[in-house]
């Protein structure tokens, strides 16, 4: 996780003193961490002190018998004896058919705190994609029968993985006027715009009565094919990029 | 895949335990057979979870949980108003109806069999947790009553019966009763297409007068009250009266046998939430619907059985966690129907747990990786407890 998202560099002297007041608050083990670390002020922060470690819900790693251990794994069992560990949030568990993507995706359509609503839609979703396949499945022939994929897992994954744009554009200040420049993005915010993409297509562009499921399944589905709106959006950001090219020289990172 | 399978079950066959029976194929089963009859003596070594044998009449304990196909014809006549809606899914999604073969079906198909057609209709209740199969159960009784050729009288959900009716009538035949006009003309329909073969032979006994201008004379046959009723929607609950009426009187005579198959009984005695126009709540005995099926449902004729199954699902008013006779059906009702043979209806045993996740495997439904492994297994077992419901449920989304 690192301490570089929950850092900034400190802006101005006033709020030198709330920050300082909040520094204090936060906990001793903070204040020796940050303590090394002048100018820097604390903003998104976590009770949890740096001492503590993530936990491991990963039933294999405690099925290993003793024997096939190598040393260093030897010796980090013995030292997470010892170690204290931060509590895990309900929605992580250790059964087999967790996804973090999914996991991720629920979060992002829950509204009001609403999981068991979002968990419900997310599983009538895979239910309908499935149903949907096999009957596709069932009218086709032979040769077509082995290139459908029933297996909605897959067909999200892949969707998003679909969706997903390879550059983003980022406002630039220079000489007074914001320039859209296009940028490289990571991981995490190409994953965060293709699901934040198929969720706002599917609440707003449906028809009034139709529900959540039936909606998603269908987009997933063209977007599986890579068709369907959020891929075509995918490819206006990505000839946006293209013709913003010029500006590129504007990013000093 | 039929070698895994062999080299899966030769790891595993020293890991047996008596209750537990794996699914394999028969050329697999017979290098083994020695080893694992020389554990189990007297059992079958072998379980399939499907079997062969499609007409309910021949299954006896070796077909215990597996799974028999219903052909798609035989569906659409004897169950022309479908099964409960998730089954029907699963029945459309996977082009076939199977129906396992389970203990509580056994025993009732027992007692089915043996009847004797001279003493009064026994009643049978289905009872048990929520999920477990009593409507499944039910329909496969319905199932084995329609392929000897019995006349079938069934009543999908009296859940339905009682609740989301906007076209109340008053009754014309009685003040006090109400009409439901249009679920009374589906259940004739439905009732046409199950019983067509019966519906020229039987002659009805007593003239009626519909109004002033119709009447139906006395020997015409009873398809034609029917037509009556599906024709003017208005006339379609005295019809169904006019039906069940006919179909107790002549049962008694031997010329055709008789089963009533009704799913959630426990409504005939509940609580409605229809709505008479000065706002009060309609009695369910006022329904003249749930007035005749109670007729229907006492043990004074002869010549048939009764079948029914309890259910909270669609009940109104009444907490989840009820399944017992006495709660469901409450004092009213439990007085009615006593005396009656209670049948339980539990959740999945390890055998079964098992045969239904080998359908599922065989139709590819479970698509999810982790889904076929042992674990995953596992998994499945804890999360459902082995009911079937909530099993079926688990599955769909893996």
């Amino acid at each position: 996780m690192g301490l570089g998202r929950v850092l900034e560099p400190a802006k101005m002297a006033a709020p030198m003193a709330s920050s300082a007041r909040c520094l204090w608050r936060l906990g001793a083990g903070v204040r020796r961490t940050l303590q090394p670390l002048p100018g820097l002020t604390q903003v998104r922060w976590s009770r949890y002190d740096i001492n503590y470690k993530e936990p491991q819900l990963n039933k294999d790693y405690y099925l290993k018998p003793l024997e096939k251990l190598t040393e260093e794994e030897k010796f980090e069992r013995d030292l997470r004896t010892t170690q204290i560990f931060k509590a895990p949030p309900p929605s992580k568990t250790s059964s087999l058919f967790e996804d973090p993507v999914i996991s991720k995706f629920i979060n992002m359509m829950m509204k009001g705190g609403n999981k068991v609503l979002a968990r419900s839609l997310m599983t009538e979703t895979l239910e309908l994609l499935k149903r949907k396949q096999f009957q596709k499945y069932h009218e086709a022939t032979a040769e077509q029968r082995e290139s459908i994929e029933c297996n909605p897992y897959t067909i999200f994954h892949q969707a998003l993985q679909n969706c997903q744009p390879v550059l983003g554009l980022v406002s630039i200040l220079k000489g007074g006027r914001f320039y859209q420049v296009p940028a490289p993005l990571t991981e995490k915010r190409r994953s965060f715009l293709a699901m934040k993409w198929m969720i706002l297509e599917c609440r707003e562009k449906k028809p009034r009565r139709m529900l959540m499921p039936e909606k998603l399944s269908h987009e997933l589905l063209e977007a599986f094919h890579n068709q369907g709106p959020v891929v075509k959006k995918k490819h206006e950001l990505h000839k946006m990029a293209e013709a913003n090219r010029a500006f590129a020289h504007y990013r000093w990172w | 895949m039929m070698l895994r399978k062999v080299i899966r079950l030769i790891s595993k066959s020293h890991k047996l335990d008596p209750g537990r029976l794996l699914h394999v194929n028969i050329r697999a089963s017979q290098s083994i057979a020695v080893g694992l009859d020389a554990q189990i003596p007297g059992e079958k070594s072998r379980a399939i979870s499907r079997t062969q044998e499609s007409d309910p009449a021949k299954h006896e304990e070796q077909h215990l949980s597996q799974h028999y196909n219903i052909p798609l014809e035989e569906v659409k006549t004897i169950f022309p108003h479908g099964f409960p809606p998730r089954f029907g899914m699963q029945v459309k999604t996977f082009n076939e109806a199977c129906l396992m073969v389970r203990e509580p079906a056994l025993e009732l198909l027992h007692y089915l069999k043996n009847t004797n057609f001279a003493n009064p209709a026994i009643r049978y209740v289905l009872y048990g947790e929520k999920g477990t199969g009593k409507t499944l159960t039910l329909c496969h009784a319905v199932h084995f009553c329609a392929k000897q050729d019995w006349l079938i009288l069934h009543v999908p959900d009296a859940h339905s019966w009682m609740k989301n009716c906007p076209d109340l009538l008053q009754s014309t035949y009685n003040k006090e009763r109400y009409d439901q006009p249009v679920k009374a003309s589906t259940w004739l329909k439905n009732f046409k297409t199950s019983n067509e073969q019966f519906l020229n032979q039987i002659k009805i006994q007593q003239k009626y007068i519909w109004n002033k201008r119709d009447s139906i004379e006395e020997g015409r046959p009873l398809g034609e009250v029917v037509e009556q009723g599906l024709t003017r929607v208005r006339n379609a609950s005295d019809a169904v009266g006019i039906v069940m009426k006919e179909l107790k009187r002549q049962s008694s005579s031997g010329s055709f046998r008789l089963l009533v198959a009704v799913d959630g009984v426990n409504a005939l005695w509940g609580k409605t939430t229809l709505k008479k126009e000065d706002k009060s709540l309609v009695a369910a005995e006022e329904l003249t619907l749930v007035h005749n099926m109670k007729k229907m449902l006492s043990n004074d004729w002869h010549g048939g059985a009764i079948v029914m199954s309890l259910s909270q699902t669609g009940s109104l008013f009444k907490p989840r966690v009820a399944y017992l006779p006495q709660d469901l059906l409450g004092k009213e009702g439990f007085d009615d129907l006593d005396p009656f043979v209670p049948i339980q209806v539990y959740n999945y045993t390890p055998k079964e747990f098992e045969s239904c996740i080998q359908y599922y495997l065989e139709n590819r439904w479970l698509q999810h990786e982790k889904a076929h492994t042992e674990e995953g297994k596992k998994e499945l077992l804890f999360l459902s407890n082995s009911n079937p419901w909530q099993l079926e449920r688990l599955c769909a989304y893996l």
